[in-house]
C-alpha cells in the first residue's frame, strides 16, 4: 500500500517482466552508467579458503527490509540510496519489500527468488559454506541523479566496511 | 559475486564476477516455490566464485524461463581448481 503505484508505474512493471524488454531497457540504462565506473578497473579477489570455510553475506537491491524498520523512500523519483540491515536469525515472515520499480508480487510470496536466506542457512548446516555473515543488507536498486553520488561514495562504502568488519569472504549480490 | 539480469548494465558498471540469466526483472533466481531452480542458481554462481580467473567475466547460463526441469546440485563439486 506504502509503494502507491501509478497505472504508469503498473504498466512498465508488466511491461519489465518481459525479458526482452527488460534487456532493452538494462542496453540503456548502462549507456547513463558506465558515466560512474571511475576508471574501468573491476576489482577482483580469489577466494583464499575453500568454501567450506568461508563466510558469506547476502546483498541484494530488491528492496529487502524488516517490516519494523522505515521502508525505502517511494515519494523520491530519485529512489532511496540508504540500505537496511537484516540479521541472519531473523524469522523470514518479519521481512517484507519496499521497491515500487519492479513487479515483486512472486518475490513476495517466495522471498528466495530475490533474498535466498534460506537457502544459504541451509548450505551452512550442510557444510557446503562455512558461515554466514551476522547481518546481511537490503538496498532499493532504483537511484538516480545526485543520488548515485550518495550511493557510491556514503552507503557503498559503509557496507562494504561492515563487510569487512565482519570477516566476510565472499558476497553474494541480488538485483531485482 | 553477483546474478544477473540486465547484461548490458552488468558489463557496464563492471561486476568482479557474474552470471546471467535473461529471465523477468524480479526472479533472478528464478521462480518462486521452485528450490531446485533456485538452487541451482545459487550454485552456479558459487561455481564461478571459484573458478573465475579475471574480472568482469559474466557466464551466459542460458536458462530458458520456465522452459527448464532442474535437479538438485551435486554440492560437492565446489572446490577450488
Amino acid at each position: 500500500m506504502r509503494e502507491n503505484k501509478s497505472w504508469v508505474e503498473k504498466l512498465a512493471n508488466r511491461l519489465y517482466a518481459i525479458p526482452s524488454v527488460a534487456q532493452f531497457w538494462a542496453s540503456r540504462a548502462a549507456q547513463r552508467s558506465a558515466q560512474f565506473v571511475d576508471d574501468g578497473a573491476i576489482p577482483f579477489a580469489r577466494l583464499t579458503k575453500p568454501l567450506s570455510a568461508a563466510r558469506g553475506a547476502l546483498i541484494t537491491t530488491a528492496g529487502v527490509h524488516l517490516s519494523s524498520q522505515p521502508p525505502f523512500d517511494m515519494t523520491n523519483s530519485d529512489g532511496d540510496p540508504t540500505y537496511r540491515e537484516i540479521p541472519v536469525d531473523v524469522a523470514l515472515e518479519e521481512i517484507t519489500i519496499t521497491h515500487k520499480y519492479y513487479d515483486h508480487r512472486d518475490a513476495d510470496v517466495d522471498l528466495n527468488i530475490v533474498f535466498p536466506l534460506a537457502h544459504f542457512r541451509d548450505l551452512v548446516s550442510q557444510g557446503v559454506i562455512g558461515s554466514l555473515a551476522t547481518r546481511h543488507f537490503g538496498f532499493m536498486g532504483h537511484i538516480e541523479g545526485d543520488l548515485v553520488t550518495t550511493l557510491t561514495r556514503r552507503t557503498a562504502p559503509e557496507v562494504a566496511a561492515k563487510l569487512r568488519a565482519d570477516g566476510v569472504d565472499f558476497a553474494f549480490l541480488t538485483p531485482a | 559475486m553477483s546474478i544477473s539480469i540486465a547484461r548490458d548494465l552488468t558489463d557496464a558498471v563492471g561486476v568482479p564476477r557474474a552470471v546471467f540469466v535473461k529471465w523477468p526483472l524480479g526472479h533472478p533466481l528464478g521462480e518462486p516455490c521452485a528450490p531446485l531452480q533456485q538452487r541451482t542458481m545459487i550454485f552456479r554462481a558459487l561455481r564461478l566464485l571459484l573458478n573465475a580467473g579475471q574480472p568482469g567475466v559474466i557466464e551466459d547460463l542460458g536458462f530458458r524461463w520456465r522452459r527448464e526441469r532442474y535437479s538438485e546440485p551435486d554440492w560437492s563439486q565446489l572446490k577450488q581448481e
